[in-house]
């Protein structure tokens, strides 16, 4: 029976800027089981990304979470201080890797002294009273270094961010990220910025290290394809609310959601050449200026007066397929044909 | 029937490091970087031709070399025949308004301080002289502006208002401007969202049926460049490797780099588990490339001769050509 490591119920989240109030999620609620990956896709400013700061509560002072519990291991990462969230969690249990590793890689200082810098505050709290010397940090970091797959690591950690390609630096982050220690890793776009010869390898790695210590992967991106290779579950968010989530076979195979199905339609290798691609009229509403109930509906052809007027709720609506349409929910099935 | 449009031959464009002064005291000595490295291919009027390969293989250095952005060391580009490579001022400027650019940095591409009306109507105006009067001008951009299924009072507004999906589309606009034969497209759809990236497909391929304009679709997309183009070449470290019908290098790939791209290529699929090939290590440096095929390194196929004989661009039959050994029938 698989073991829940990741709980997330009724997650509310507002950007407080000024007057305006943006709700960027919406009564978000999944459930993240030890070992699985959960993809999370969705158009940009859907939420995603906010998501995963949440989790970490690394959002920025005009973020306010309204409401919700995010159980990690059973503990609500809310309510814990912001001591203990830095002391237990934090590059601790859940870590994260971000779209541009450059960014989070300091230009000035070599590979080796923020590989150790990050053991050693991992050390410090993992292991307090721990007597290990500098030699031990480096030796560890090399080691660390070479499970990403890094040639002659041992010459390699004493270069500088700027002499390593991006799909390196990549591996730098995931070194850093994937330990022994780590049980949820959260990648936001992790190898958008890659070559698809280099993502591919990437992914794969993400992969092999996450099986090796029994990493739980939260992966966020707008490729479905890699999802579809990645995810055992995936989850499509739209505008700050989750619109469909399950299985990843059932949900690429049989989208409950029109708008699921819109970004399948819209896919080029989905479709021949010469045929028009799906192109979804409008554009995704600006949070501070959701419509009335069901926030795709301005977009979808389907819309009925029903999803005008009332906000659709996160059903059930196959063995563990979960999808937010009205119309799929009352009126039974629907097969979306958007073209 | 299908006319030659451009043609390259034997293309070749290095770049130069170490030419400074500082260089010549300190350095090592003059580098070279192979970035074109002679390049021969046609593209076709009024179909698209898509360049794939990794990043740092030429592919914008070839797109950039054909336009003269960069001048090349040797080789033609032939536009209907006259050579770009040796053109002056003038006729350069002719051909330049015959074929246009859409970048993939888009808001680099575009002066914050003028409006989108002002950037569209800058290719109008150098086109007319002075003696045109404004109000045709704003007239023919506000026309430009549907025609990319922007709306007409967007040309009052600034760069800056414009979500990245519309800025595209501004792009197209000014490239279509003055009615050109070919464009080269970097990256179009790089950063925008699967709707958005359909928008701006669905656009440039109705354009290109109205106007008859040829495209050189530069992208590392390649389900993009199977969807969108007719004709493709394969670059790896400023060769091209693999080259014909799109749809024939989709369906019999020759080049074990060309297998391990498609196959690297993550797809939406709901069935059969495909076979992901996994390159090893990355693209080497272009300054230092390894001797014979540049590809030995990392190809999962490699045999001796590779190492010491660069393999020629094959005719494969059918315009279907590849640069490898394996299919040299010795």
């Amino acid at each position: 029976m698989a073991e829940p490591l990741l709980e997330v119920s009724k997650l509310t989240l507002d950007y407080n800027l000024g007057n305006r109030k943006m709700r960027a999620l919406d009564r978000i609620s999944f459930r993240l089981d030890k070992g699985q990956v959960l993809g999370v896709a969705g158009e940009s400013g859907c939420g995603k990304s906010t998501l995963g700061l949440a989790i970490l509560r690394l959002l920025p002072r005009v973020a306010e979470i309204r409401r919700g519990e995010v159980l990690f291991n059973g503990t609500d990462l809310l309510k814990l201080s912001e001591e203990q969230m830095e002391r237990e969690i934090r590059g601790q249990k859940i870590t994260m890797i971000f779209q541009v590793p450059q960014n989070a890689l300091n230009p000035v200082f070599k590979i080796e002294t923020q590989m150790t810098d990050i053991l050693r505050v991992q050390d410090k709290y993992q292991n307090p009273g721990s007597r290990k010397r500098r030699k031990d940090f480096r030796q560890q970091a090399i080691e660390r270094l070479g499970s990403t797959g890094i040639a002659d690591p041992a010459a390699r950690v004493s270069n500088y961010p700027f002499e390593f390609s991006g799909g390196m630096k990549q591996r730098v982050m995931i070194g850093m990220a994937l330990s022994s220690g780590t049980s949820l890793l959260l990648a936001d776009e992790a190898t958008t910025a890659l070559d698809v010869t280099i993502e591919a390898q990437i992914n794969r790695l993400i992969t092999e290290l996450a099986d090796k210590y029994g990493t739980s992967i939260l992966y966020i991106t707008h490729n479905l394809g890699v999802l579809s290779e990645m995810a055992d579950r995936i989850m499509i968010m739209y505008a700050g609310r989750i619109f469909e989530m399950g299985q990843t076979q059932s949900v690429l195979g049989n989208p409950r959601h029109p708008y699921s199905a819109a970004l399948l339609e819209s896919l080029p290798s989905r479709q021949t050449k010469g045929k028009r691609l799906l192109a979804i009229p409008g554009f995704v509403p600006p949070l501070d200026r959701l419509p009335s109930g069901c926030s795709f509906h301005p977009r979808c052809p389907f819309a009925e007066e029903m999803c005008r007027q009332e906000v659709p709720p996160l059903i059930e609506v196959d063995k563990g397929h979960w999808s937010a349409c009205l119309l799929d929910q009352k009126r039974g099935r629907q097969k979306w044909k958007w073209i | 029937m299908e006319v030659d449009l451009i043609q390259i031959k034997n293309l070749k464009t290095y770049f130069f490091q170490g030419k400074g002064l500082l260089s010549k005291w300190f350095g090592q000595g003059l580098k070279i970087v192979h970035a074109v490295d002679g390049v021969s291919l046609t593209i076709k009027k009024g179909r698209t031709f898509g360049l794939v390969g990794e990043s740092g293989c030429g592919k914008s250095t070839l797109g950039n070399t054909i336009f003269r952005l960069v001048e090349p060391l040797e080789g033609e580009v032939l536009f209907q025949g006259h050579d770009v490579v040796k053109m002056d001022q003038k006729e350069l400027r002719e051909f330049r308004q015959k074929s246009q650019i859409i970048f993939q940095d888009q808001f680099g591409c575009m002066n914050p301080r003028m409006t989108v009306g002002q950037i569209i109507a800058e290719p109008l105006m150098m086109r007319q002289g002075k003696q045109k009067n404004h109000q045709d001008i704003s007239q023919e951009v506000a026309e430009l502006l549907s025609a990319v299924n922007l709306d007409p009072d967007a040309a009052v507004k600034f760069p800056n208002e414009f979500s990245g999906g519309q800025a595209r589309r501004i792009g197209v606009a000014r490239a279509i401007a003055l009615n050109p034969m070919f464009i080269m497209a970097d990256e179009p759809t790089s950063g925008l969202d699967i709707s958005t990236a359909a928008t701006i497909l669905n656009l440039m391929q109705d354009l290109q049926e109205k106007m008859d304009i040829t495209y050189l679709w530069v992208s590392h997309n390649l389900n993009q460049v199977k969807y969108m183009s007719d004709d493709m070449a394969v670059m790896y470290l400023g060769k091209v490797v693999e080259m014909g019908q799109t749809k024939e290098v989709f369906d019999q790939m020759a080049h074990p780099y060309t297998r391990a791209l498609i196959s690297a290529v993550p797809q939406v699929s709901t069935g059969e588990q495909k076979q992901t090939i996994f390159l090893k290590g990355e693209i080497p440096s272009p300054i230092n490339p390894p001797s014979g095929c540049y590809f030995r390194t990392r190809c999962p196929q490699v045999f001796k001769r590779c190492e010491e004989e660069e393999p020629p661009l094959l005719d494969l039959g059918g315009g279907h050509f590849c640069a490898c050994h394996l299919h040299d029938g010795h």
